[in-house]
Formats: structure tokens, sequence, C-alpha cells
């Protein structure tokens, strides 16, 4: 008896170092890949939060070598002009002192809050014509049959597939017999443009998700169909439209080809402004420049929270759901 | 509505029972659904597309404004130009590269997030980050990174890993391989999208089959390369071909970091057509290279959405 019980304990007891070990290699594992990634994603992410630390490191801290990933000092010059509109050369000067070579950075100096409105009044207006456009036309593609429905969607397709370059010549000549070039109008439109396929064949995927059934439903209690699908449908697909507009906004946000050609001065969205800052100026100011771009790019990172689920869905126009 | 009203509209015949007659102005005409939209994509589109073609057969003159018809001289002269292939040249090479590392390394980062580490929905939400920086600003971030003196990247690569030799700049802008340099922002930017659409697709892989591999004596390689991969091609597929349009358009990152320098070692087809264009003001030139690269685009993108079979 006692035998028998030692012998159970003993098994017990290897099998329960078996499980240790066995337990002990998993989280060794598992600590193993945690690093391997970790060490990956760093390298994503390292770029990005280089950009910003040089936005606040004082002049001789962003060419540091090795460089230098610690704030041993912070200077908020660079975003004073930025953002706060101070004086561009009296800055530099009190900044690099001698060091720098004094550039231009365009008309208004780095200044970069006009832009930034202009960026977000043609992101918002545009992606609100393309919404109103896109779900009318997904709902049809979605529930319709008519003939020839592939080659539509093939067509909406093919636009988005058009290099920019190949359509923006004619586009500008047009928008100047029309006097177009550099208004909010013109702008607004082709940014429409860019979107628009986008917007439709997302919001049609997201149609296809609701059965047919609920629109017949609608329409057995007395829906129209134009009802069923306002009053009814359009909730279902709220998400889709919340991804879709966050999309079309953060692309017409970073567009920068189209809206290089349609605008001289006035009108410049963030990315043309940053290409203007840039070729104007003699040496290039990194530290003005890191604080416009990271102005630029913190609201994307904000906007991105929001559809982050429906991300690889929207980047492929509805093909994978994520 | 009465009762006998139902019960009469029910009784009334249709016109022709085997058509249902529709009226033009109705809900029911999937048309009026779609036709703004049409009409907006074809004025942006197709309408420039033809007036592009128009304009590849003239030459504008800059003095007397006007356009004079040449024929097809522009398009023999792209034939002939060393420019044009060397940037034919030069884009084959970025897509091709580009798509190749960032399969496999999204491959690999995919897998590793998949494996579950310690955060990884912590880092999935990092890594969209490159994904959604502006182009432009992308650009301007690696030109810092490859500053032929200063640069991280050139940091690492001449006195870290001593690659790069001091005296030439190598990546940067101009350097002699600047277009590492814009392979790198590339690959940086677009490789995390790969990422996330394979993580999509192996969540989307049923855990039974896996199993079922497993069980059969599959090994990890065998249970990753005849069941997984398999099952993930159609979303890769979608992935490759949203990126192989991408990539053939490439412009920002060379309007920024290079300007299509040093010698045209950088010029990609979309930068060579901007160059004529808006700089050289060669309309026609600049019409045929944007028709030649839509060509390209189109017939690329058509042949591999036909060959894997990719819907909507």
């Amino acid at each position: 008896m006692t035998i028998v019980q030692s012998q159970d304990q003993a098994r017990t007891d290897a099998w329960h170092k078996v499980q240790n070990q066995r337990h002990r290699r998993d989280r060794l594992g598992k600590l193993l890949l945690t690093s391997v990634t970790v060490f990956i994603v760093f390298l994503f992410v390292f770029p990005i939060y280089f950009w910003f630390s040089a936005s606040v490191k004082p002049f001789q801290y962003i060419f540091r070598l090795p460089p230098q990933i610690t704030f041993p000092e912070t200077t908020g010059a660079w975003w004073s002009v930025v953002i706060g509109g101070r004086d561009y050369f009296e800055t530099l000067r009190e900044e690099a002192g001698g060091l720098s070579s004094t550039g231009g950075g365009g008309t208004g100096g780095y200044y970069v809050v006009p832009y930034l409105v202009t960026s977000l009044i043609v992101g918002g207006l545009s992606t609100l014509v393309v919404i109103s456009i896109a779900t009318p036309t997904a709902y049809a593609l979605s529930r319709f049959d008519p003939r020839g429905k592939q080659n539509i969607i093939f067509f909406i397709l093919s636009t988005r597939f058009m290099p920019v370059v190949t359509a923006v010549l004619p586009i500008y000549l047009i928008y100047q017999q029309f006097k177009l070039i550099d208004t909010y109008g013109g702008l607004i439109i082709a940014h429409v443009v860019i979107n628009l396929p986008l917007a439709i064949l997302l919001l049609k995927s997201f149609f296809d998700d609701i059965p047919r059934d609920l629109d017949d439903a609608a329409q057995v209690d007395g829906c129209t169909r134009f009802g069923a699908f306002w009053r009814i449908l359009i909730r279902y697909i709220a998400p889709g439209i919340v991804a879709a507009t966050v999309l079309c906004v953060i692309f017409s946000w970073n567009e920068l080809l189209l809206t290089l050609y349609l605008t001289r001065s006035e009108l410049r969205t963030i990315p043309v402004a940053m290409t203007t800052f840039d070729s104007s100026s003699g040496g290039t100011e990194w530290g003005f420049l890191a604080a416009a771009g990271s102005a630029a790019m913190i609201p994307v990172f904000i906007f991105i929270l929001f559809v982050q689920r429906h991300l690889v869905r929207g980047l492929t126009m509805g093909a994978v759901r994520g | 509505m009465t009762r006998s009203d139902v019960l009469i509209a029910a009784s009334q015949p249709t016109a022709t029972p085997s058509k249902p007659r529709r009226r033009f102005w109705s809900a029911e005409n999937p048309w009026l659904w779609i036709t703004p939209a049409i009409v907006f994509l074809m004025l942006y589109s197709i309408f420039p597309l033809i007036y592009n073609l128009v304009i590849s057969f003239h030459d504008w003159k800059t003095r007397s404004k006007y356009w004079e018809f040449i024929g097809t001289e522009n398009w023999t002269n792209l034939f002939a130009d060393s420019r044009f292939w060397n940037s034919l040249m030069i884009t084959f090479t970025y897509v091709i590269v580009a798509m190749a590392i960032q399969i496999v390394l999204g491959f690999i980062i995919a897998l590793l997030l998949d494996a579950k580490p310690w955060g990884s929905g912590l880092m999935q939400a990092l890594i969209i980050l490159p994904m959604v920086t502006a182009p432009s600003v992308a650009g301007m971030l690696f030109r810092l990174l490859t500053h032929s003196e200063f640069g991280t990247i050139t940091w690492l690569l001449r006195d870290v890993f001593q690659i790069m030799s001091a005296q030439e700049p190598l990546i940067g802008g101009t350097g002699r391989y600047a277009l590492i340099g814009i392979l790198l922002v590339d690959i940086w930017q677009w490789t995390p999208f790969f990422v996330l659409i394979i993580l999509a697709g192996l969540k989307g892989i049923p855990e039974d089959v896996v199993e079922a591999a497993h069980v059969d004596g599959a090994n990890w390689v065998q249970r990753l390369w005849r069941v997984k991969v398999p099952m993930l091609k159609t979303v890769l597929a979608v992935a490759v071909l949203f990126r192989l349009v991408d990539l053939y358009k490439v412009f920002d990152y060379v309007a920024i970091m290079t300007s299509g320098g040093p010698g045209g070692r950088t010029e990609t087809l979309s930068y060579y057509g901007y160059v004529n264009t808006f700089q050289q003001i060669e309309w026609g030139y600049g019409a045929a290279i944007g028709i030649t690269l839509m060509l390209l685009v189109w017939v690329s993108a058509f042949a591999f959405q036909k060959i894997f079979r990719i819907r909507w």
C-alpha cells in the first residue's frame, strides 16, 4: 500500500516537474517571441518617435551622433513658430545663432495653422460630398443587379487605379479655363474624386453584410424602398460610414500631387505646404520641419484610433473583412 | 387602404407578367442611384484621359500659346528617349523590390504577432502609425534619417555596421543608391499594410483545419506552407493588387527626398511625367508618359485581378 502510494507520489512529482519545465519553456519562448516582436515594432515606431523628439530638441541635439533619444533639454521654439506664429527669423537667430543658414520657409515662415485649417476644410467638405454620393451608389450596387454590374464596379475600381499624373494636366487646363485653380470649390471636388471609389466599394461591403430580409421586412411594414434605405439601412451601416469618413479625411489630408498642381499659394493643404517650406528655404530647418510634420501627423493619429477595427477593410476597399 | 382596395389591387392583371413594367423615375431604377457617382467619376477620369490622349498628339507652344498637331511625334520620341526607359526600369525595380520585401517582412511580422506575444494588441496599434503618416511627411522624416552626415540610418551603416564608407554618401538624396533610401520609406510605411491584412487572413482561418493538420502529423512549416498560405491566397492577392497599383504611382517620396536625382537614379515614371508637364512645360510629352504609366497600371492590375479572381 505504502509502496504504491509512494510510487504514485513519485509519478505525480515527476509529472509536475515535466509540467513545470514545459511551462517554463513556454514562458521562455513567449519572452523570446515578445522581445523579437518588440524589437521589430520598435524599428517601425522609432522614426516617428525620432521625428517628434526632433521637434522639441534644441538645435545642437538634432544632429548629434549617436542619435539623441533622451531629452536632456527641450525647447518649445520650433512649435512656438509652427503653431504659435512667433517670428521665424527671430526664433532662428535665438535658437541656432550663426549655426544655420537662414532659409525662407515660404511667405509666412513655418506657421502652419492656416494650412491645417485649409486641410481640415477641404478634407471635411470633400468627405461630406463623398459620403452623400457614395452611400446611395453603394446601396444600389449591393441591392440591385443591373445589367453590367460587374463592369460598373470594374470602372469604379479603375478610377482608383488611375495614376494622378495621367489625369492631372487636363484637369489643370480645365480648371484654368473655369478659373477654378486655387479655389476651395475646385480643390474640394478634386478630392471628392480621389476618395469616391474607396467610399463606394467600402460602403457596398457594409451593405452586403446586412441581410436582404431586413429591406423586405421594412417594405412589408410599409416603408418605400427609399424609406427602407434612408430610415433603416443607414443606421445599420453607421459604423461603415464612420470608417469611410475617417479614411476619406485621412486620404484627403495626406494627398500631395493633385493638390500641388491645383493650388498656387493661397490655398495649400499641409503636405503641399511642407514641400514648399522645404524647397523655398536655403538649408533645411529640421526643427521647424519636424514640428510642422508632427502637427500634420498628430490629428491623423487621433482620427485613426476611431477606425482601427475597420482599417484593413477600408484600405482594401471592402475586399478583406478585417 | 381598405380591404376591398387591396383585393382589387391584387386582382389587377399586370401588363406584361413576364417583364414587370418599371417607371423611370422610381426608386426601383438602379441607375438613378448610381448615376451621380458614375458621372462624377467619368468627368474626372474618362474625360481627362481622352483629353490627355488628344494632348499627347499635340505640342504646346508656350510662347504663342497654341496647340500644334504633331501626330505621333511625342510617342516616337518617347520610345527613343533613354531617360524614359531609365525611368521605366527604375519604376519596375522599385515595384518588384519593394513588393518582395514587404510581403516577406509582412508575413514574418504577422506570424510573430499572431503567435500572441505579450502586448500584441498594443503593438498592432503602434504598427499602424507609419501607414497613416502622410507620405510627404514620411519622405521628410526619412530624408532626415538618411542625411548624408547626420542621419541615423547613415550613422548605423557607416559607423556601427561600417558597410558604407565615410567619404561617399550612398543612400541619402545625393547618394549613388538613393533609390534604397526611397525603398526604405516605402517599406517602412507599407509593410504594416501587409501585416494587418495577413493578420486578418490568419484570424479568418478556422482553428480546426490547422488542428486537423497538426493531428495528422504536419509540422510547423507544413502547417504554414501547406495549410495557412493557400488559405491566405485571396487575402494576399488583394493586398498585392493595391500595393502594385500604388507602387507604380510612386511620386511623393521621390519629389520630397531626391527630386529624381542624382542623375535620374530615382526618377520614376510618375516623377518623369511631372517633370515634363510642370517643370519643362512639355505638355504633350508629359501626357504621353502619363498614358503609358496608366496603361502599365491598368494592364497589370486587371491581369492580376483576373488571375486571382478578386471580386468586389
